[in-house]
């Protein structure tokens, strides 16, 4: 039995996560087949992603602090199939949980090694691999005492405009994933698919811990089912 | 045989600017010419506050209604990508999409077709902005799903009486004047 899209997918307007109640549509959507345009998709060049994106821990005049890691994976559609010469851009906090932007406000150094930021283009498998180190948690002002978890965020393509998805990678055996709001307001079938699994051989020995983590697209002409 | 579940969605969040915008990616691309046109506005929550931190995306046929393939050598064509702005505005400019035919002989017209992602949105807002009157965009498919033509008209772009190359279509997420948002 495939699963259904609101399995997995947050809720619009989940009020734990403030943000939400302004933004979230009061309205239903309106379901339609995604338009001939829509299952057709933006193609990037392979000239647009550099080889050396792919490694976050290269951009700097020497390494960034933190725990190096390797990330690998696939990228599949709901059928199985790979998603092959894929954009996945990818972007993080550095060690100390501190993002590179103007409104980030957390009192956490900076790093001049670390931007943050990658893109790579999947393979004829659907594979991907980046090079990079564990973001550290930060504090945020959604409620008292609320951290966010770890996380990479992750923007994907597909081969579809209606595959475009922009989701966030976790780190197995958080503590912070229990009260964070944002991971929380995934149902709780779809929660475990967005947290890595340790895969130590992918890793660089002595240098880098390995993690794996496939995603998932719906498939470019799916249409859910009608609950 | 195990059918993969779909990767869940999670929000953009506020921290996006320096990884996921580029230099002119208001700008769109396509090999052809086509009656350059701009489209913009401005983005607005449930109060009516503007919000400041969307990213605003934009895919959209050619003159001709075709779909966009390939890419000028460094950015693929048809996609437009910005963020709002301190105050919710967004500027794409681009050619105007000419309308298409879907699988069952239906016509799509003249249309762009739109995803926000914000702070606050755990899932992409899609939707369809019109760049042509209501009487010329009824027997479009969406159009006819929607039905109720107040509602309709939250997905048409006005075009500037002083400056016929500019369609403005503001957007608001949530309350009063809501857009009509889709699910494929």
């Amino acid at each position: 039995m495939a699963a259904t899209h609101a399995d997995v997918h947050p809720p619009y307007l989940y009020p734990d996560y403030k943000s939400t109640r302004l933004r979230a549509p009061a309205q239903p959507l309106v379901r339609v087949a995604p338009s001939p345009l829509e299952t057709t998709g933006p193609v990037f060049p392979k000239q647009f992603v550099k080889e050396s994106e792919a490694d976050l821990t290269t951009w700097g005049r020497s390494a960034p602090l933190g725990e190096k890691m390797v990330l690998v994976g696939r990228l599949l559609d709901e059928d199985g199939r790979p998603v092959r010469r894929s954009l996945i851009e990818v972007w993080q906090a550095n060690a100390s949980g501190k993002y590179p932007h103007p409104v980030d406000d957390h009192e956490a150094p900076l790093d001049p090694n670390f931007l943050g930021k990658g893109q790579v283009l999947t393979d004829d498998e659907g594979r991907y691999r980046i090079v990079t180190v564990k973001p550290g948690a930060y504090p945020w002002q959604n409620h008292a005492f609320g951290w966010r978890p770890a996380h990479i965020h992750f923007s994907l393509f597909g081969n579809a405009y209606a595959q475009r998805l922009i989701t966030q990678m976790f780190f197995p055996g958080d503590p912070l994933l229990a009260i964070d709001p944002i991971f929380q307001s995934v149902p709780e079938a779809g929660r475990n698919l967005l947290i890595a699994e340790l895969d130590l051989e992918q890793g660089l020995e002595g240098v880098a811990l390995g993690y794996r983590w496939d995603m998932v697209l719906r498939g470019p002409r799916a249409t859910p089912m009608a609950v | 045989m195990t059918v993969p579940k779909p990767t869940p969605s999670q929000t953009v969040g506020p921290f996006f600017a320096r990884e996921l915008l580029w230099k002119d990616g208001g700008i769109v691309l396509f090999p052809g010419r086509g009656n350059r046109i701009t489209l913009t506005g401005q983005v607005f929550d449930g109060n009516g506050a503007p919000i400041f931190d969307a990213l605003f995306e934009t895919w959209q046929a050619d003159a001709n209604g075709k779909s966009p393939s390939g890419d000028d050598g460094s950015r693929p064509y048809g996609y437009g990508r910005v963020s709002t702005d301190t105050e919710g505005r967004y500027a794409i400019e681009t050619v105007m999409p000419g309308p298409f035919k879907g699988p069952g002989g239906e016509t799509y017209a003249p249309q762009i077709s739109v995803a926000i992602f914000a702070r606050g949105l755990l899932k992409a807002l899609h939707t369809r902005v019109f760049l042509a009157p209501l009487d010329v965009i009824k027997d479009d498919p969406l159009a006819r799903a929607i039905g109720d033509p107040d509602r309709l008209r939250t997905l048409i772009a006005a075009r500037d009486s002083k400056d016929p190359t500019i369609y403005r279509w503001d957007v608001r997420l949530r309350g009063a004047g809501e857009a009509v948002f889709i699910e494929f």
